[in-house]
């Protein structure tokens, strides 16, 4: 040890502890703040992150005749049907208030009154018409909302299941029902639809619903094919769904006049819909058994945003209608309705449903096995509007309320025992499922309900000369007590999937904490000590670099705060990053050192800037998913053949430099065997990535390399080197005998394991890999250089450079042609090498894809920023102390950015664009801190070997 | 205060042996002051009135008249304060302060650039424009002044250390200017959609508040600095 040389006695016991702790001294607060965070985001994401698991079964014709009920007789599914048609129209965006009249709230807006035609057709024929305030649940976005009512569940934002970027639905649904029994249906409008069930429409005409400013092309194509289709006879089931509300909300507000203009038109249209219906609703007619449903999937808020869960944004409106003669009443006790005057004088009912009744409810109307995941109940009030045609088959002695009561009554025990079995399934097979609690409790209403029915109901119904006296009385009790094991289901449902659990939020955020004082705590005390061996020299910008450093990172942090910034957060990181440029170039001057440098370094973060923005550019112009973006280097080569041909070539040609590069490198004195062998690995990895390259590319005809060799084996045999370097250096590790001196070893083990990584990442990221390695290789030679302008031995205070490391590697992240959302994922990237898709691969090379520049280099890539300080005389145990500090720093500016977002996600958890846009950033930024930890202890193991130097 | 300390002590150090800078009187530094914020005024009422037009509405004409109204009184003005008075005539500070505005023009763009300015074609005249405003902010005074000595515009521009009163009224409003420009881009990203938020409108707002508040700083130090002058005569 050449450390004794160093300080008073006093301090030469500390001395020797220090020396008995070893390396583990230094590494284990990296790893306890790894545990640390892990703990802090368990808690957290389980309280924030609400997930559902979905499950692949669907429900058949033949299962109801598992359950207890009684399945109907002539030839159908599970219920009987009430009607043959269904003509679905959706307004997006629907607010309450444009339906109900105004009479029902506290004041009459410009808005209101204008879907007359429906208030009227509810206030004239209220048993066949009636108006359903319906409670949506959030997130209240188009997507998740359509989701919603075709599988009759709760969608969250993390719906775990085998859709890898693609939105169709793959659980059971409505749709997919109807089409499993041999429904037609046609659709028109909202092209979000067709992205859900592509193969579902018998006809289609879906339009482009992305583009907010236009009000028009959707609702007209809309228009132009619904009322000609009425008059079709090839359809089970229509669906119309209008955007025109949602756009002029989005754009103008609700208070303007095109959002007036467009219920107006909607006003019409309907008018006209209701006549054609009415027309052919005669005995024999096409549309004599068709009901009519118009319905919001969601409400606004006056701005016309969405998303969250306020009472604006989930009350919307179910208007149903049939054409038929309606059942004279249904049962007091099952009607919800509150009835007012309107301005006119009428009579308005309107009842009140959950939308996530509507799948369930529609599908015993029709006569389909309900989705298998959902877990509404039948709404009595719906169903009774399909009541009429039951009574060829009833008995005649039982008065026509009675008759719909036993079918209600089958149909809830249909409905039940259909929800038991969701949620028996659904423990079954996922981890985080309900508490084992819960799930008794649910058994036990479960199995008294069911008892009544076997031990009475059944016999009641089977005995159809029973008269109504002792009938009617033990039917409502029956569906009393299954309404009592629905709503249960239903409560426990929501407040699995749809509520914040904010004690487990705070809990996180306290450990967050905890272990971001628990960072600082250990800089300090190594500060300490190291200022305890080396004299620290005062130099004024030793002090402002901190304290500029604390700036960039404060407002960095405090930019997440909101979502624009977030939305920009590639500019704002890269016009931090320029400001510590311009920074370091007045240090420079005042040194009088390194001014090409630093000038150079302003350059590269203009490159970074104008990368950065293609990228932008191209994030704000995706609306397809699943797009293969091989990078952005396509995107700029468009239109000019030489610009294309130079798009192939030049990264090549940037490949075999930086190859030659690293041969040049190697070929230096200090590179002895473990590590000379590592970087021939990575050159021979270039030149595979070339040659793939070359037989992937259409220009130069790979005939030389047979095409599937180039495809499939090439990054095969890479990966297989890359993970044989990494290999190789872990263990190389343990029986090599350094004889040289810290320095050129440090130097040494950190360009190859950057080399080892460097092949995977590059390949993975396309052809834009060697030009951003390019810049990273220079950009981290510019950072190095800097860490001496600060001058003196002091490496304690070596904050700015890390700051400014990290934030080039947040620039790199975003060069690279990624942003914080997951259309930003490049999933092209997991299938370079493999056709098939096998979840734990794939997510790895995804990961390095998309974390390899950002991450992955920079954290293996730190100790540069030690070496170039260190000198020779030092020792090991100088060395240790710097790169524990220098990780402890880089962990800690990961640590505290990653505290604010999850604070900004806490405190917009009811923002319009928490599934949008926090949550994204929030998973992106999760990962980004494990995986930083991760590596960051990896690399504490790696450096820090026990030999003394 | 730290600084301030030290570059008055600087001052007593130096001031003998170095060639005494040209010094300045309160009095004279306010109506210097006033005079410049009297010419951006002026830009801005003749914006107003006599063309109706502003800096949200066009932002790139009314640049440009601020850099006309003030570009006769900044070098004017300041080029009664150049160094060396023995060596270097009137006209010629003159002449070097006509040099310096394309030179800080070119600096303050690739600035604007680096940080992130647009640089599609619709935006070219306004960075350009306000480049111009930003020279005359910051590197015109100084070369009046100063001209080429590269030791004094490290002094001021890297480190800092103005020495004298004329170099406080160059050095303050010069980072004013531009910490108010910085701070000025922040409010861009942001979902407002004001017209205002546009490049460079906010940043200009930013860069003349940065200006005024540095130019009343700066008449701060200055009194300071005759003070202390004074005390040391005594």
């Amino acid at each position: 040890m050449k450390q004794s040389e160093t300080t008073s006695p006093s301090e030469a016991a500390e001395e020797g502890r220090r020396r008995k702790r070893g390396k583990w001294g230094y590494i284990w607060p990296l790893w306890t703040t790894l545990l640390l965070h892990l703990l802090a985001i368990l808690l957290f994401t389980t309280g924030f992150l609400l997930t559902r698991t979905e499950l692949p079964y669907h429900s058949h014709c033949s299962d109801v005749s598992r359950s207890p009920c009684f399945s109907s007789n002539n030839g159908s599914c599970w219920t009987k049907p009430a009607v043959n048609r269904l003509v679905l129209i959706v307004l997006d965006a629907l607010r309450f208030d444009f339906v109900a009249p105004s009479t029902f709230f506290a004041e009459s807006k410009p808005w209101m009154d204008k879907l007359r035609v429906l208030k009227n057709a509810a206030s004239t024929r209220p048993l066949s018409a009636r108006i359903f305030k319906a409670i949506a649940d959030p997130p209240t976005t188009s997507l998740q909302r359509l989701k919603g009512l075709t599988t009759g569940g709760l969608p969250t934002f993390v719906d775990v299941g085998n859709s890898f970027g693609a939105p169709e639905i793959v659980e059971d649904n409505f749709i997919n029902q109807l089409v499993q029994n041999g429904k037609k249906v046609v659709m028109m409008g909202d092209d979000t639809w067709t992205q859900l069930f592509p193969h579902h429409f018998e006809r289609s005409y879906p339009y482009p619903s992305f583009n907010v400013k236009d009000l028009h092309t959707v609702d007209n194509g809309c228009i132009n094919h619904l009322l000609p289709s009425l008059n079709e006879e090839d359809w089970d089931v229509l669906i119309a769904h209008f955007l025109g509300v949602d756009h002029a909300g989005h754009i103008f507000g609700v208070d303007s006049t095109p959002m007036i203009e467009k219920l107006e038109q909607y006003n019409t249209i309907l008018e006209r819909v209701i006549d054609v219906l009415e027309n052919q609703s005669g005995p024999g007619s096409s549309h004599e058994n068709t009901l009519l449903v118009v319905m919001g999937d969601h409400g606004q808020t006056l701005n016309g945003d969405h998303g969250g869960g306020s009472a604006e944004e989930v009350e919307t409106a179910i208007f149903a209608m049939s054409f038929k003669k309606p059942l004279s009443s249904v049962p007091a006790e099952f009607d919800s309705c509150s009835c007012q005057q309107d301005l006119d004088g009428k009579n308005v009912c309107i009842s009140s449903m959950q939308q996530l009744d509507f799948a369930v409810t529609v599908s015993a109307m029709l006569g389909i096995p309900f989705p298998y995941g959902s877990i509404g109940h039948i709404n009595p009030e719906l169903y009774a509007l399909g009541a009429d045609s039951w009574n060829s088959d009833a008995s005649q002695k039982l008065s026509e309320p009675d008759v719909w009561m036993q079918n209600y009554a089958n149909a809830l025990c249909i409905n039940s025992w259909q929800v038991k079995r969701y949620i028996d399934a659904y423990s079954a097979s996922t981890a985080v499922g309900f508490s084992h609690d819960e799930l008794s409790r649910i058994a036990s209403i479960y199995a008294h309900a069911e008892n009544h029915w076997s031990n009475s109901t059944k016999y009641l119904l089977l005995d159809r000369q029973n008269n109504n006296a002792t009938s009617v009385p033990a039917l409502k009790k029956q569906i009393d007590a299954y309404f009592k094991f629905l709503t249960a289901v239903t409560e426990l449902a929501r407040s699995k999937w749809t509520e914040f659990d904010l004690n487990m939020m705070g809990i996180g955020i306290g450990i967050m904490l905890i272990s971001v004082i628990f960072q600082v705590f250990t800089i300090l005390r190594a500060n300490k000590e190291h200022d305890g061996t080396l004299s620290s020299s005062g130099d004024s910008w030793i002090i402002s670099g901190s304290i500029f450093t604390i700036f960039l990172l404060g407002i960095r942090a405090c930019s997440f705060l909101s979502n624009s910034y977030i939305l920009e957060e590639g500019k704002v990181a890269n016009f931090l990053l320029s400001t510590s440029g311009i920074v370091t170039l007045r240090q420079s001057v005042i040194k009088g050192k390194l001014q090409i440098e630093s000038i150079g370094f302003l350059i590269l973060s203009t490159f970074c800037r104008f990368a950065i923005e293609v990228g932008l550019s191209k994030q704000a112009a995706t609306s397809a998913f699943m797009k293969d973006y091989s990078s952005w280097i396509i995107n700029i080569a468009s239109g000019l053949p030489v610009w294309d041909y130079a798009a192939e070539v030049v990264p090549m040609v940037v490949l075999i430099l930086l190859a030659a590069w690293l041969y040049k490198a190697s070929s230096g004195s200090f590179f002895v065997w473990p590590w000379k062998y590592v970087i021939l690995g990575t050159i021979l990895s270039y030149m595979l990535i070339v040659a793939h390259w070359i037989a992937d590319s259409n220009r130069f005809d790979g005939g030389s390399i047979p095409q599937s060799i180039g495809r499939t084996y090439i990054p095969r045999i890479i990966y297989a080197i890359g993970l044989g370097q990494l290999l190789f250096l872990a263990f190389g590790q343990l029986f090599k005998n350094s004889n040289l001196d810290c320095k050129t070893n440090l130097v040494a083990k950190t360009t190859s394991i950057l080399s080892a990584w460097s092949s995977t990442v590059i390949l993975l990221s396309g052809k834009q890999g060697p030009m951003v390695a390019f810049a990273s290789i220079v950009g981290g030679y510019f950072i190095m250089k800097f860490v001496n302008i600060e001058g003196g031995q002091d490496g304690a205070h070596r904050s700015f450079s890390i700051m400014q490391w990290s934030l080039f590697a947040t620039c790199l992240f975003f060069c690279s042609g990624h942003w914080c959302a997951f259309d930003g994922l490049r999933y092209g990237a997991a299938f370079i090498g493999f056709e098939e898709f096998v979840l734990v691969r794939q997510a790895i090379l995804l990961a390095i894809d998309t974390f390899g520049f950002s991450i992955i280099l920079p954290v293996f890539g730190l100790p540069f920023l030690v070496a170039i300080k260190c000198q020779a005389n030092l020792g090991k145990n100088f060395i240790f102390i710097q790169l524990s500090q220098m990780y402890t720093t880089y962990g800690l500016i990961t640590a505290i950015t990653t505290t604010f977002t999850i604070l900004c996600v806490t405190i917009q958890r009811r923002h319009l664009m928490v599934w949008g846009l926090f949550a994204p950033k929030f998973v992106f930024d999760v990962f980004n801190l494990i995986l930083t930890d991760v590596l960051i202890c990896l690399a504490s193991i790696y450096y820090f070997d026990q030999r003394e130097g | 205060m730290d600084r301030r300390n030290s570059s008055e002590k600087t001052t007593t150090s130096q001031g003998s042996t170095m060639k005494a800078p040209p010094s300045i009187s309160v009095s004279e530094a306010f109506i210097v002051n006033a005079l410049c914020v009297l010419g951006l005024a002026f830009a801005f009422w003749v914006a107003n009135t006599v063309f109706s037009i502003d800096l949200v509405s066009h932002p790139s004409l009314t640049l440009f008249f601020i850099s006309i109204a003030e570009l006769p009184i900044v070098i004017l003005l300041y080029s009664r304060y150049r160094q060396n008075r023995q060596q270097c005539t009137y006209l010629r500070a003159v002449g070097r302060g006509v040099l310096g505005v394309p030179i800080g023009a070119l600096l303050n763009f690739l600035g604007a650039i680096a940080l992130g300015a647009p640089v599609t074609f619709q935006y070219l005249p306004k960075t350009l424009n306000w480049a111009l405003m930003m020279s005359l902010f910051t590197t015109v005074p100084a070369s009046c002044v100063l001209g080429s000595s590269w030791a004094d515009w490290r002094r001021i521009f890297a480190q800092t250390k103005p020495n004298g009163s004329i170099e406080y009224l160059i050095c303050l409003p010069a980072h004013g200017a531009v910490i108010g420009a910085w701070f000025g881009a922040w409010p861009m990203p942001l979902d407002w959609e004001r017209p205002w938020q546009e490049w460079p409108i906010s940043v200009s707002y930013g860069t003349i508040a940065g200006y005024l508040v540095a130019m009343v700083a700066s008449l701060g130090f200055v009194l300071n600095c005759c003070r202390s002058q004074n005390i040391k005569r005594e």
